[in-house]
C-alpha cells in the first residue's frame, strides 16, 4: 500500500489485484549511487508531435505502451464514460484484425495487451518477449487508429461495462473515492465517474467515440513508451511506421479548471459491517512544487493495516495510535494529483463505533503536522518516500508506467538524482509550511459509506482543522 | 479582468485591513490571510471567485492560498546546478549462481546482478507442514514476530531505523513448507543487513508483550478473511487437509482461533531450536558479491551464538524435526457456513469447490508438463482484469466459464513441493448451482487425459516460458528462486534450462500426467451453502470413471 505514495494508482480504473506478498521486498537503494546503474531514459519527438520514451535494460521481455493526454476529465455531462467506453472497444476487433484474431495474436505470443483509464490518462500497453517489440507496437497503433466500433461490439460491451460497474460498486474504496471526487468537484468534469452513469453508457454509440477518437486521440498527446529490452532507435523507427500518419493537433488541449469544494457525501447503511471514509483538502497539481514536500507530509502519516500489527514500533504516529487502542482496521494516507489540483487526505476503514475516535486521531495528526512536526519524522520520511519511489522501479511494467506517466504530466522524465535533490531540500518547516497552506483552517472534502452515523458532521469536522490555541 | 472583480479586489483588500486589527490567536500567520498573498497571485480570477463568496461577510479564510513556500523551480523544469548524469549502457543478464556450504552445514548462494541494489535473505526449511508435535499455527506467529526485538536491537522500531538508512525493507512470509527472511537495500549496505537477518532469525528474543501483539495481529487478520468475500486462503487450507489428512501438508497455514492462547514464547522458542538450524537454511543474495556475503555470513551466522545456545530452555518440546514424507490420501473437508457477499448490489452469495489430485513434485520428470497442462486449465474469473494475455483461450474459460453463464469463477492451481504435489480447480458459483458446477469441473479433470490441440499446447508452452521470464524481471523473484532451488536440491537451474525443458514438452507428456493425475483419489474441499453438494462416494466413482458411458450418456453425473 506504500506505492500509493505517488497516489497514481489511486485513479487508475485497473487495481492491481491484491499486491503479492513477494513484490513487498523489492530493491532499493540511495539514489546516488543508482544513478550510475540504469540506463538513461531516451525521448524523441516525430514530426507529428507524437513523443517516444524509452529505458533499455537488455532484458529478455519488455512493455511497450500508448500514454495518451485524455481521459473521463475530457468528458462533458453528456458523454461521460466515452474515454472508459473507448478503452474497451479497443479489443473488439480493427479493420485489419477481427477480436479473435487479436486475441488469439497476442496470446500466442505468450503477450499480455492491457488498458486503463483515468481521469486525466488513457492507457493501452502491452508486455512481451523482446523480439516480439515490432509485432506488439504495431498492434498497439492498430486498436487505437483503426477500431472498428461496429455496431453489435458497442451493443455486446455496454453489458459488460455495467456488468463492471457492478463490480466496481463491490469494491468500496473504489465507491468512496468516486463519491469523494463527485463532492469536492461538483460540477466540474473531475467530478465524474470514470465510468460514467447508466443512462450514459446505455446511450453511448458510434458517433460519440468517433467524435471522442477525432478530438483526442492526437500525435502530440500520445506518449509512446518502452522499457526492457528495447532499442531507442528502433522504436523511433516503429513509431513512424505505425503512428507517424496521427495527425497532429494545431492547438494544445483545453484545460478546463475544476473547482474544489469542501464539502460532503455520506450513504449510510447499516447493513455493512465497517465504515469506510474519506476527508481530503484541495492540494497540488502535478507539476508544482509544493508536490514534493506535500508528498514527504503524506508519507508521514503513512499508511497502517491491523493484520500488520506493530504495535508501539511503528514509524507512523497514527499507526501506532490506532495499533495500541483499535481505532480502525486499515488507513491509507494519499496524494492525488491532476493537472491543476489535486486531492491531499486519507481513507480509512474502521469499527462502526470508532469513526469518531478515529477523525479525531486523524485531524490531531494533520494539526501536528501544521505547527509542531519534528526533524527527525521528517527525515524518516523522506528516506521512506524514496525507498518507496524505487520500489516501484522493478520490472519493465512499473518503468514503462513511470516513463509514460512522466513524459505527459512533466513533458520530460525527472532524473532521479534530481528527483533525490528535491525530496532531500524538504525540511521541517517546508513541511510545516506546506501543511499550513493546504491543510490548516481549509474546507475539506468527506466522502462516507457504511455504518457511518458514529462520523461527527461536517461543522464539527470543519471546526477540527485548525486549533483554538495561543 | 472584468472592472468588478478589480472593485471586489479592493473591497477584499480593505477586509483584511479591518481584520488584522483583529486577529484571531491562532497560532499561525496564514489563517489571517496576509495582502501579499493576494496580490501574488496568478490567478485573478480564482480570486474573484474568492470574493464572491465572501460578499456580506469577513470569511475569506477558504481562499486557496497562493503563497510560494518551496522555493524550487516546477517540476516540469530541471533544477539548476545538477551534477551531470553518467547513465549505464544497457546489459544482458548473465549470471552464474555461487554456491559455498560452511561447516555446520549452512549454505551460502549468490548471484551478481545489474545494479547497484540487492535482495539479500534466508530461505527456511520450516513452515506449516513441520508442525505436528507443535500446536499448528506456529508458522503465522513466527511471521509475525519477524524482525521484532532481538538480542542486539532492543525493537522493531530499531531493526526499522537500521534498514531506513540504507533505504531497505524486509518482509517476512511462509508458505507450507518454505519460511523466507528478506530484505532489500542498497549493496552497499551488505554488512549490515547480514548482522540484522542473523539477529532477527538466531537471536529473537520474543518478549512476552510482542507474543501478545503478534497474537492480536493473526486474530484480527483471522477476524478479516471471514468478513471478505474472497475465499482462496481458506480453501487453500482445506483442500490441502482433504489431500493430506492430518499429515505434513494438510496441516493448516492460517492458525486455527482454538490454538491462539496455546502458542507461547515457550513453544515457539522450542520451535525455533530444531529448525532454524544451519543445515535446514539457505541465504540467498542477488546483486552480491559472493565472497563479501559469505564472509559476513560467517561472521553473524557461525561465530555469533543462537539464543537458544546461550538461554537455558526448558525441555518440555518436541527434540526433533518431523522428517516424515506427505502422505497423499484424498478425502473431503467441507464447511457448511455463510459467505459474506460483494457489497454490491446483486451479486449473489457464493459456493465454493475445489477438486483435486495427487501433482508431481518439483523434483519429478513430469513437473514441467504438469505446469504446462497448468496453464492450458488456465481460467480466472468470469469477470476480471486486463485484456487479451491473461489466459482468455485455456479451457477453463473457452469450455466452463464461456459456456456457463451462472460460473464466477473457474481457476486452476498447481501446487508442487519436495516430495508430492497438488493439483486442483477452484470454482464458484450461486449453491443452487453447486451439483453442476462439480459435474462442469469434474468433466473438465477428466478430459484433460485427452490429446490436446497442437495449437493450444504450442501456446500454453509459450505462455509458460513468457511467464516465467516476465516474474524473473524483478529481483526478489530471483532472490526467492535461487533460494529455494538451493535449498532443495544445493543448486540453481538456470531459466534457460526451464525454457528448453518446456519447449520439449509433448502432447502424449500431457497425457501421461494427467493420467497420472487421475490415477489418484479426489480431494474435496466445499465452503459455503453446500447441501447441494454431491455424495462424496459420487464425485469419486465420477472422476475414477475415466469416460465410462454414464459420463457420456447421462448430461448429469450424479443420477
Amino acid at each position: 500500500m506504500a506505492l500509493r505514495v505517488l497516489g497514481v494508482t489511486q485513479n487508475m480504473r485497473t487495481f492491481m489485484r491484491g499486491v503479492d506478498l513477494i513484490k513487498r521486498y523489492k530493491s532499493a537503494a540511495t539514489l546516488q549511487k543508482t544513478l550510475l546503474n540504469i540506463p538513461a531514459t531516451q525521448v524523441t519527438k516525430l514530426d507529428n508531435g507524437l513523443r517516444v520514451a524509452s529505458e533499455d535494460s537488455g532484458a529478455s521481455t519488455a512493455t511497450v505502451g500508448l500514454w495518451i493526454d485524455a481521459g473521463s476529465r475530457s468528458e462533458n455531462e453528456k458523454n461521460n464514460g466515452v474515454a472508459h467506453f473507448l478503452e474497451h472497444m479497443a479489443f473488439k476487433g480493427t479493420a485489419k484484425r477481427s477480436q479473435t484474431d487479436l486475441e488469439l495474436e497476442v496470446e500466442n505470443l505468450g503477450a499480455h495487451l492491457n488498458a486503463y483509464t483515468s481521469r486525466e490518462q488513457t492507457v493501452f500497453y502491452a508486455k512481451c518477449l523482446s523480439k516480439d517489440v515490432p509485432k506488439a507496437v504495431e498492434i498497439l497503433a492498430d486498436i487505437i487508429q483503426n477500431s472498428k466500433l461496429g455496431e453489435g461490439e458497442i451493443a455486446r460491451e455496454r453489458s459488460v461495462i455495467l456488468r463492471e460497474m457492478q463490480e466496481v460498486e463491490s469494491n468500496l474504496q473504489e465507491v468512496v473515492f468516486d463519491h469523494l471526487h463527485a463532492t469536492a468537484y461538483q460540477g466540474t468534469p473531475l467530478g465524474q465517474t470514470i465510468l460514467g452513469p447508466t443512462k450514459n453508457i446505455q446511450s453511448i454509440g458510434k458517433s460519440d467515440l468517433t467524435d471522442y477518437i477525432q478530438t483526442h486521440y492526437k500525435a502530440s498527446r500520445i506518449v509512446l513508451a518502452g522499457a526492457g529490452g528495447v532499442k531507442h532507435d528502433e522504436l523511433v523507427k516503429l513509431a513512424t511506421q505505425n503512428l507517424g500518419r496521427l495527425e497532429a493537433s494545431l492547438l494544445p488541449p483545453e484545460v478546463t479548471p475544476c473547482r474544489f469544494t469542501g464539502s460532503e457525501v455520506r450513504v449510510r447503511d447499516d447493513s455493512l459491517p465497517l465504515a469506510h471514509v474519506a476527508v481530503a483538502v484541495e492540494g497540488c497539481g502535478w507539476t508544482d512544487q509544493d508536490n514534493i514536500p506535500l508528498m514527504v507530509a503524506n508519507t508521514l502519516v503513512g499508511a497502517w493495516d491491523r493484520s500488520q500489527g506493530g504495535g508501539a514500533n511503528n514509524a507512523s504516529n497514527l499507526a501506532r495510535a490506532s495499533a495500541e487502542d483499535n481505532l480502525c482496521h486499515s488507513f491509507q494516507s494519499f496524494n492525488t494529483c491532476y493537472k491543476d489540483t489535486g486531492l491531499w487526505g486519507i481513507y480509512f476503514v474502521c469499527d462502526p463505533l470508532q469513526c469518531e475516535d478515529m477523525i479525531f486521531n486523524v485531524q490531531s495528526e494533520w494539526m501536528r503536522l501544521c505547527t509542531m512536526v519534528t526533524e527527525a519524522e521528517v527525515e524518516r520520511a523522506k528516506n521512506l518516500l524514496k525507498t518507496n519511489m524505487l520500489l516501484q522501479l522493478d520490472g519493465t511494467t512499473p518503468i514503462c508506467e513511470d516513463i509514460g506517466r512522466q513524459i505527459l504530466c512533466y513533458n520530460r522524465r525527472i532524473p532521479l538524482h534530481e528527483l533525490e535533490q528535491r525530496i532531500d531540500a524538504v525540511n521541517v518547516s517546508n513541511v510545516r509550511d506546506v501543511a499550513m497552506k493546504y491543510i490548516y483552517d481549509r474546507c475539506p472534502a468527506v466522502a462516507a459509506v457504511g455504518p457511518v452515523e458514529n462520523l461527527p458532521d461536517y461543522n464539527r469536522i470543519r471546526s477540527s482543522m485548525y486549533w483554538l490555541r495561543v | 479582468m472584468n472592472p468588478r472583480s478589480i472593485g471586489m479586489l479592493k473591497m477584499l483588500k480593505l477586509k483584511n485591513s479591518w481584520r488584522s486589527t483583529l486577529p484571531r490567536c491562532f497560532a499561525t500567520k496564514i489563517t489571517t490571510v496576509g495582502s501579499d498573498e493576494i496580490g501574488s497571485g496568478t490567478g485573478i480570477g480564482q480570486i474573484t471567485g474568492g470574493v464572491r463568496n465572501n460578499e456580506g461577510g469577513p470569511h475569506n479564510v477558504n481562499n486557496p492560498s497562493t503563497k510560494i513556500v518551496t522555493h524550487l523551480p516546477p517540476l516540469t523544469e530541471p533544477l539548476a546546478n545538477l551534477p551531470e548524469a553518467v547513465y549505464a549502457q544497457p546489459l544482458a543478464d548473465s549470471a552464474v549462481t555461487k554456491v559455498t556450504t560452511l561447516a555446520n552445514g549452512l549454505r551460502i548462494a549468490s548471484e551478481p546482478r545489474y545494479g547497484q541494489f540487492c535482495t539479500v535473505g534466508l530461505v527456511l526449511d520450516s513452515g506449516p507442514r513441520y508442525e505436528v508435535a507443535y500446536p499448528s499455527g506456529v508458522s503465522h506467529f513466527l511471521e509475525k514476530l519477524a524482525f521484532n526485538s532481538t538480542v542486539n536491537f532492543p525493537n522493531k522500531d530499531a531493526i526499522l531505523k537500521e534498514l531506513e538508512k540504507n533505504g531497505g525493507i524486509c518482509d517476512c512470509q511462509s508458505s507450507r513448507d518454505t519460511l523466507i527472511y528478506a530484505a532489500s537495500i542498497d549493496s552497499r549496505a551488505i554488512d549490515s543487513v547480514t548482522r540484522l537477518l542473523a539477529d532477527v532469525t538466531l537471536r529473537p528474543t520474543l518478549p512476552e508483550q510482542e507474543v501478545n501483539l503478534a497474537r492480536r495481529a493473526v486474530s484480527f487478520e483471522l477476524e478479516t478473511l471471514g468478513m471478505r468475500p474472497e475465499q482462496e486462503p481458506i480453501l487453500m487450507d482445506m483442500i490441502h487437509a482433504a489431500a493430506y489428512r492430518d499429515n505434513t501438508l494438510g496441516l493448516p497455514k492460517l492458525c486455527p482461533v482454538t490454538n491462539l492462547d496455546s502458542i507461547d514464547r515457550q513453544v515457539l522458542m522450542n520451535y525455533l531450536k530444531y529448525h532454524h538450524a544451519p543445515e535446514r537454511m539457505v541465504i540467498a543474495g542477488v546483486g552480491v558479491d559472493h565472497e563479501e556475503l559469505v564472509e559476513h555470513v560467517t561472521k553473524y551466522f557461525v561465530e555469533d551464538q543462537a539464543i537458544w545456545d546461550t538461554e537455558k530452555l526448558s525441555d518440555s518440546g518436541p527434540k526433533q524435526v518431523d522428517s516424515s514424507l506427505a502422505q497423499y490420501t484424498g478425502g473431503l473437508v467441507k464447511e457448511d457456513c455463510e459467505i459474506p457477499i460483494y457489497a454490491a448490489a446483486g451479486l449473489p452469495e457464493l459456493a465454493h469447490v475445489v477438486l483435486g489430485f495427487e501433482g508431481t513434485s518439483h523434483q519429478d520428470n513430469d513437473f514441467v508438463p504438469l505446469c504446462v497442462l497448468n496453464i492450458m486449465m488456465g481460467g480466472g474469473g468470469s469477470f476480471s482484469a486486463g485484456g487479451p494475455g491473461k489466459g482468455m483461450y485455456s479451457r477453463l474459460y473457452t469450455k466452463v466459464l464461456n459456456r456457463y453463464h451462472w460460473m464466477y469463477s473457474a481457476t486452476a492451481y498447481n501446487h508442487a513441493y519436495t516430495d508430492t504435489g497438488l493439483f486442483c480447480i477452484h470454482g464458484s458459483a450461486p449453491p443452487q448451482h453447486m451439483q453442476e458446477m462439480v459435474e462442469v469441473l469434474a468433466r473438465e479433470l477428466i478430459s484433460m487425459a485427452d490429446e490436446p490441440g497442437s495449437e493450444e499446447l504450442m501456446r500454453s508452452k509459450i505462455q509458460l516460458q513468457s511467464m516465467l521470464l516476465m516474474n524473473l524481471e524483478s529481483r526478489p523473484v530471483v532472490f526467492e528462486d535461487v533460494g529455494r532451488q538451493v535449498l532443495v536440491s544445493g543448486h540453481r537451474k538456470r531459466p534457460e534450462h526451464f525454457i528448453q525443458e518446456i519447449e520439449k514438452v509433448k502432447a502424449a507428456d500431457i497425457q501421461r500426467v494427467a493420467q497420472r493425475l487421475l490415477a489418484s483419489p479426489p480431494s474435496v474441499a466445499a465452503r459455503g451453502d453446500i447441501h447441494n453438494l454431491p455424495e462424496m462416494s459420487h464425485i469419486t466413482s465420477a472422476l475414477s470413471g475415466k469416460g465410462t458411458s454414464t459420463l457420456g450418456r447421462k448430461l448429469s453425473l450424479f443420477k
